[in-house]
């Protein structure tokens, strides 16, 4: 996690120099407030990650320079084998898109179909049992 | 990631008992969740619009070959320059980073998938109707965006450039840039927290660490550019005033064009050095010259990519000369850094020509010239003679057409038998990469006296007694060589289908990299078994024990 979050605290820096130097020569607004707000992107990756690593502790089995693959044996995660929701997902996105240019109506229903496929992508692998509260 | 407490079992009985139809063929592809089958998607997608590309270059060509207007319309003309930039940049290049990244990054850090699997099936949609929406200007009754890739204010404006082929071209890309945004998040998350025991960063592989941080530069520069989109077709549609030239809109568009406009150049390069830098160690039997140097090296480019933006607005006479100047001219040294580590891996090996190889020593040479044109481009009093004339359009195929097209055609080549498990016919690669690599010279070389001699870009015409026509000429029959030297990759896809399996995990012998550790084409979830990872080469280290790489 070190290197991970070092290199963006290390982007984030230079970034912000960078700004301050382009405003000290004499910079325009659009350059120093797009450097500004790179260095906060940077910042705000590169704080989570360090909080993160923080709050996990120790030295992870991918960062150990002695890691055995056995270390990182045990559930990887779920995986989702295949999935039919992306598709309508992108479709309506794209759909509502496409009506700013060729008529409301069609971003109405493709806001709507994009809603529900939302649904559906988020809830694809949610269970009843095992969200309900006790 | 959604997690269950009883995650649905796959039967593998029924799955192999099942027909094997096209059509069940299909549905698995298009509800796939394998980062494997997704990049493969990609690969055939953008190399699809490689190729529509490079038809649209064609008809340019055919038009500039004479003086005189003898195919297009000015304003056809127009269209098809402006559809060819648009495709080749963020239609065929950017995805084909996504396509190279998802094969082949998860693989070499030993992960079983990407860390968001179904977005990485988005991604994909919205790059896919994206595109085709942007393209679909085409059937418009105006024609498709006629603008330029770069779509400047106000030409951009409505007043200016009528007609939904533009609306299309606007709304398309943002969603095919909303796509790559995700993807980039997906390979940042996947690199960082997906990695197998012991592939610490700086045992990871270089192409990783680029497409590491290509990824970061897509956070940071497709964000200003779906938010210049959205203002664009904002003035478009209801009429705001954004971009309106006259209160400052005209620069506002070119900064926030060009924010994200450089670092993408970048994006399109990083990636594709990554494969350049994969393939050079297996080829020169040899770990690659100074490691952490390179990634050294990369980071920096990274880093100052997104400061140098403005040198492609010189000539708007309103930008700050010396510091984008000077920051271009910074760029040159990390770039320096890495052909040294190149030729320094090279160096003292035992250097075999295989076409892969070839492919990067052909990058590497046509790369360096447009890198040396590019520090001419880099000084203000030079750029203001040349600018938006011929020699840029020389310059920035050197770089681009260098570096992505080079390295794709060797990444094929190399990473042909991991993914399909058969080798590509090595005679017929070098009569593709002969034929594209003096199709490519052919065609551009002579392109950058053409500039120097007041040739601007983006005309369809031009004098007799401009005399221009004899290099326009050299030109076209370039570019009549290069489109020829697809037809021997298409016979060796063709032919080598059924060839046979082989049956190695590692067919090239000096693999370095994890992906060279697994069978090919490797299973679902990418390993049986893992070899222990102690340097950068643990595919090297498992194949060669007897030869220890020197360990970070």
């Amino acid at each position: 996690m070190k290197a991970s979050y070092r290199l963006f605290i290390g982007l984030a820096l230079f970034y912000f120099i960078l700004a301050v130097i382009y405003w000290l020569v004499g910079g325009e607004a659009v350059g120093m407030s797009a450097l500004g707000l790179s260095g906060g992107l940077a910042a705000l990756v590169g704080f989570y990650l360090w909080f993160s690593a923080k709050r996990i502790g120790g030295v992870l089995p991918e960062d150990r320079i002695e890691g055995e693959i056995a270390d990182g044996a045990g559930e990887l995660g779920f995986y989702s084998p295949h999935s039919w929701w992306p598709l309508p997902v992108a479709l309506s996105a794209c759909a509502a898109g496409l009506g700013l240019i060729v008529g409301w109506w069609l971003t109405f229903i493709a806001i709507g179909a994009l809603l529900t496929s939302i649904l559906g992508f988020v809830l694809e692998y949610e269970k009843p049992t095992s969200s309900a509260h006790h | 990631m959604t997690t269950v407490a009883h995650p649905p079992r796959i039967d593998l009985g029924a799955k192999t008992a099942a027909p094997s139809q096209k059509g069940s063929q299909f549905v698995k592809w298009i509800t796939s969740t394998d980062h494997k089958t997704i990049g493969y998607m990609y690969l055939i997608t953008s190399f699809s619009w490689f190729l529509i590309g490079g038809i649209l270059a064609l008809f340019l060509r055919a038009e500039l070959t004479r003086p005189g207007l003898q195919f297009w319309s000015n304003e056809q003309y127009n269209q098809i320059f402006t559809m060819h930039g648009t495709i080749m940049l963020l239609l065929f290049a950017t995805p084909l980073f996504v396509g190279f990244t998802n094969v082949i990054m998860p693989l070499q850090i030993g992960a079983a998938d990407v860390a968001f699997p179904r977005l990485n099936m988005m991604s994909y949609w919205l790059y896919l109707f994206g595109g085709i929406m942007a393209f679909a200007g085409f059937l418009s009754p105006g024609g498709a965006a006629s603008f330029g890739w770069t779509a400047y204010a106000p030409l951009a404006s409505s007043q200016f450039s009528p007609g939904i082929g533009g609306d299309l071209w606007v709304m398309g890309l943002a969603l095919s840039g909303l796509g790559t945004i995700l993807s980039g998040v997906n390979f940042i998350t996947t690199i960082f927290t997906m990695r197998a025991p012991g592939m610490t960063m700086f045992r990871m592989s270089i192409f990783c660490w680029n497409a590491l941080l290509t990824s970061i530069l897509v956070l940071l520069a497709f964000p200003p550019l779906a938010a210049a989109f959205l203002g664009l077709e904002s003035d478009r549609l209801f009429g705001s005033h954004i971009f309106d030239p006259a209160n400052g809109g005209a620069m506002l568009w070119q900064h926030l064009f060009w924010f994200f406009g450089h670092p993408e150049v970048y994006i399109l390069a990083i990636p594709f050095f990554g494969i350049a830098s994969e393939i050079l160690p297996v080829f020169s039997r040899k770990p690659i010259f100074g490691y952490k140097g390179l990634i050294a090296a990369t980071i920096a480019i990274s880093a100052l990519s997104v400061s140098v933006w403005a040198h492609h607005m010189f000539a708007s006479g309103q930008v700050l000369l010396p510091f984008f100047s000077f920051m271009t001219f910074l760029i040159g040294v990390p770039t320096g850094v890495k052909f040294f580590n190149w030729i320094g891996t090279m160096w003292r090996g035992s250097v075999t020509f295989e076409t892969p190889m070839l492919w990067v020593l052909g990058f590497l040479i046509t790369f360096l010239f447009g890198g040396l044109t590019g520090i001419i481009l880099a000084s203000p009093p030079l750029d203001f003679a040349v600018s938006a004339s011929y020699f840029v359009v020389a310059h920035f195929h050197y770089v681009l057409f260098g570096t992505v097209v080079f390295t794709m055609f060797g990444g094929f080549y190399f990473w042909w038998p991991k993914m399909t498990g058969r080798m590509l016919n090595e005679r017929l690669g070098k009569i593709h990469f002969w034929m594209t690599f003096f199709g490519f010279h052919l065609t551009f070389l002579i392109q950058h006296w053409l500039g120097i001699k007041g040739f601007p870009r983006r005309y369809a015409d031009y004098l007799p007694t401009d005399g221009f026509t004899f290099m326009n000429e050299v030109s076209t029959v370039g570019a009549a060589l290069l489109a020829a030297s697809m037809i021997p990759f298409m016979i060796n896809i063709w032919i080598t289908r059924k060839s046979p399996m082989v049956g190695v995990d590692d067919p090239w012998g000096y693999g370095a990299s994890l992906e060279w550790a697994t069978s090919c084409p490797p299973p679902r979830h990418n390993f049986t078994s893992m070899p222990r990872i102690r340097s950068e080469r643990p595919a090297f280290d498992l194949h060669h024990p007897h030869i220890k790489t020197e360990g970070h």
